[in-house]
C-alpha cells in the first residue's frame, strides 16, 4: 500500500484535532475552576459538601439517578425590569397621564406603547412592573425621572427561561457549581424533575427519607420507583427508634414494624438536600432579594 | 467481478493509482463560505472562550451590563439578608425586639441617633447591663455579635437597621467600620450604657 503514511497522517489529524477540540480546549477552558464568592457579597461559593452528602453523590450514581433526572438548570434569557414600589403623593390615574407625557423624552419612546399599554387596567397596587427589557440604559433614566418627582422604583436584573418559570432555580447552572462533584450527575433525560436547587425546594431530609421510600406517599402523581432497598424495616424495639420513617397509613408496613433508613439512605437524601444553585455569581447574574429605593 | 462490468473498465489486474485533477471550484467556494461564516458565529457567539460567558450571554461586555448594579440597593439587600440570618433571631425579623430577649431597633434611639459612633460599638463589643431603649428599661447582656462580621457586611446591617421599619437615618460604610474596629481593638470588654455614653455621638 503506497498510500499507507498518508492515511496514517490523515487519521492523526484527524483524531487529534477532535481531541483538541473535546479535551484540551475544555480542559485549557474550565480546568482552572475555582470556589468564587456568592455576587455582592463575600460568601464562598460553592461550600464544599458534608462528609454524608460527598458520599451520597455515589449513592445518586449507584443508584443511576441520573437517567431520570438533571441536575443543571437552563436560561434562555436575562432582562433588566423596573417596579414601582411606592407612588409617592401621586394618585395611579394622574400617574398614567405622567408617565405619558414623560414618554415625549425621545429615549423612552420607543418603549412608550407597552408603559403606557400596560398602565391601563392598573388601580395602584404596588409593586408594578413597568419595564422589562434588555437595555440597561432605559431602567436608570426611567428610575432617574421617577425619583426625581417622589415615586420609588426598583431596579431588578431578572434571568428568564422554561425551567426558572417552573420555579426549578433562580438561574443557570454554570461550571463552578459543580467544583466538589465527581463525577459530575448532570444527566440528560427528565423523566422526573431537575434537581439542581432541590435543597432550596425540599429542605428537610425527613421528607426527602419519606419520598425514597414512598414516592406516592408524599406526591400523588409522582412516577419514580421506591427505593425500599435503602431502608430496613424492622420490628419495633421496646422503643421506636427516633429515625423511623413517620408514614400515613396505606404506606406504613403491618403493626409492630418500623422503616429505618440505612445509612445510604440518609447519606443520598444529605446529597439531595445539599443541591442549591439560589445565589447569584458573576457568571449568572441576578438580583437576588427584593432591594427599594 | 459480473461479466456486465468487465466491458466497462480496464482491467488489466494492476494496482489502480492516483493521478492529479484540480478541484472542484464549487468545492473551494462553499468551503470558504463556510469558514467565513463559522467565524462570523463564532465572533458574536462564543465570549472568546472566556470560562465566565455562558449563554445567553454572548460577551464579557454584555455580560458586565447584568451585573446588578452595586450601592445603596445592594447594601440594603446584603443587610437584610445578614440582619435576618444574625441578628432578626432575638431582635426579630420586624425590629419590634422579642420580650426577655432583645429590645426593638425600630424607633430606638440608640439606632436611629444622627451619628452612628456609639451603635457601631454595640455590635463590635458588646453591651452590658441596664439599658433604656424607647423608654423601657433592659438589664441584659449583648455579646459582640458583628464583631466576626467583615466591614462591608456590618456596615451593610448598620444601614439595614437605620433605615427600616420607619427609621431615617444616614448610611454607615466600611470605611466608617474600620475606624471604629480600630478605635476598639482587640478583643474588647463589653460596654455598659455609662461607657457608650461617654463616646464622642
Amino acid at each position: 500500500m503506497k498510500t499507507g503514511f498518508s492515511v496514517f497522517a490523515a487519521a492523526f489529524i484527524a483524531l487529534g484535532l477532535s481531541w483538541c477540540g473535546l479535551v484540551y480546549a475544555p480542559i485549557q477552558q474550565l480546568g482552572g475552576t475555582k470556589q468564587t464568592v456568592v455576587l455582592q457579597s463575600s460568601d464562598k461559593w460553592p461550600m464544599q459538601r458534608t462528609g454524608d452528602a460527598t458520599l451520597g453523590l455515589q449513592v445518586y450514581r449507584a443508584n443511576a439517578c441520573a437517567a431520570c433526572h438533571t441536575v443543571q438548570i437552563r436560561q434562555t434569557g436575562v432582562v433588566h425590569t423596573l417596579s414601582i414600589t411606592d407612588l409617592g403623593v401621586h394618585k395611579a390615574v394622574d400617574f398614567k397621564a405622567f408617565m405619558t407625557s414623560l414618554m415625549a423624552v425621545p429615549e423612552l419612546m420607543k418603549c412608550s406603547n407597552s408603559i403606557v399599554g400596560s398602565l391601563n387596567q392598573w388601580n395602584g397596587s404596588v409593586p408594578k412592573l413597568l419595564f422589562s427589557g434588555e437595555e440597561s440604559a432605559m431602567v436608570s433614566m426611567l428610575g432617574d425621572k421617577l425619583k426625581a418627582v417622589g415615586v420609588k422604583t426598583e431596579a431588578r436584573v431578572e434571568t428568564t427561561g422554561a425551567d426558572i418559570a417552573r420555579g426549578w432555580g433562580l438561574r443557570q447552572s454554570v461550571a463552578a457549581d459543580y467544583l466538589y462533584d465527581t463525577p459530575v450527575q448532570l444527566g440528560s433525560l427528565r423523566a422526573g424533575p431537575d434537581l439542581a436547587n432541590l435543597g432550596v425546594r425540599a429542605p428537610d431530609v425527613n421528607w426527602q427519607l419519606q419520598h425514597l421510600y414512598a414516592p406516592r406517599s408524599v406526591v400523588k402523581s409522582s412516577t419514580m420507583p421506591a427505593f425500599r432497598y435503602l431502608f430496613s424495616v424492622r420490628k419495633v424495639g421496646a422503643q421506636p427508634a427516633p429515625d423511623a420513617l413517620a408514614l400515613s397509613k396505606a404506606f406504613a408496613p403491618s403493626a409492630g414494624f418500623e422503616v429505618v433508613p440505612t445509612a445510604e439512605a440518609r447519606q443520598l437524601a444529605a446529597y439531595l438536600t445539599s443541591l442549591k444553585a439560589n445565589v447569584p455569581l458573576y457568571e449568572a447574574p441576578f438580583t437576588p432579594i427584593t432591594a427599594t429605593k | 467481478m459480473s461479466d456486465e462490468n468487465s466491458s466497462c473498465c480496464n482491467l488489466t489486474g494492476s494496482e489502480p493509482t492516483a493521478t492529479r485533477s484540480s478541484a472542484p471550484m464549487w468545492i473551494i467556494v462553499v468551503t470558504l463560505s463556510l469558514l467565513f461564516f463559522g467565524g462570523l458565529y463564532l465572533d458574536s457567539h462564543s465570549g472568546w472562550f472566556d470560562a465566565k460567558v455562558y449563554a445567553p450571554y454572548n460577551s464579557a461586555e454584555k455580560l458586565e451590563v447584568f451585573q446588578p448594579k452595586s450601592g445603596t440597593a445592594a447594601a440594603m439587600a446584603r443587610g437584610k439578608g445578614l440582619y435576618e440570618g444574625v441578628c432578626g433571631i432575638c431582635h426579630g425579623s420586624d425590629g419590634a425586639g422579642k420580650a426577655g430577649q432583645a429590645p426593638t431597633l425600630a424607633a430606638s434611639e440608640w439606632v436611629t441617633a444622627i451619628s452612628f459612633n456609639r451603635l457601631a460599638h454595640i455590635p463590635l463589643a458588646g453591651v452590658n447591663g441596664p439599658m433604656k431603649v424607647a423608654g423601657k428599661d433592659w438589664n441584659m447582656a449583648m455579646a459582640a455579635m458583628g464583631a466576626a462580621l467583615p466591614d462591608d457586611d456590618l456596615a451593610a446591617v448598620l444601614t439595614y437597621i437605620r433605615t427600616s421599619w420607619g427609621n431615617n437615618a444616614s448610611a454607615v460604610t466600611a470605611d466608617d467600620i474600620k475606624k471604629i474596629r480600630a478605635e476598639i481593638g482587640r478583643s474588647p470588654q463589653a460596654y455598659t450604657v455609662e461607657q457608650l455614653k461617654v463616646l464622642p455621638e
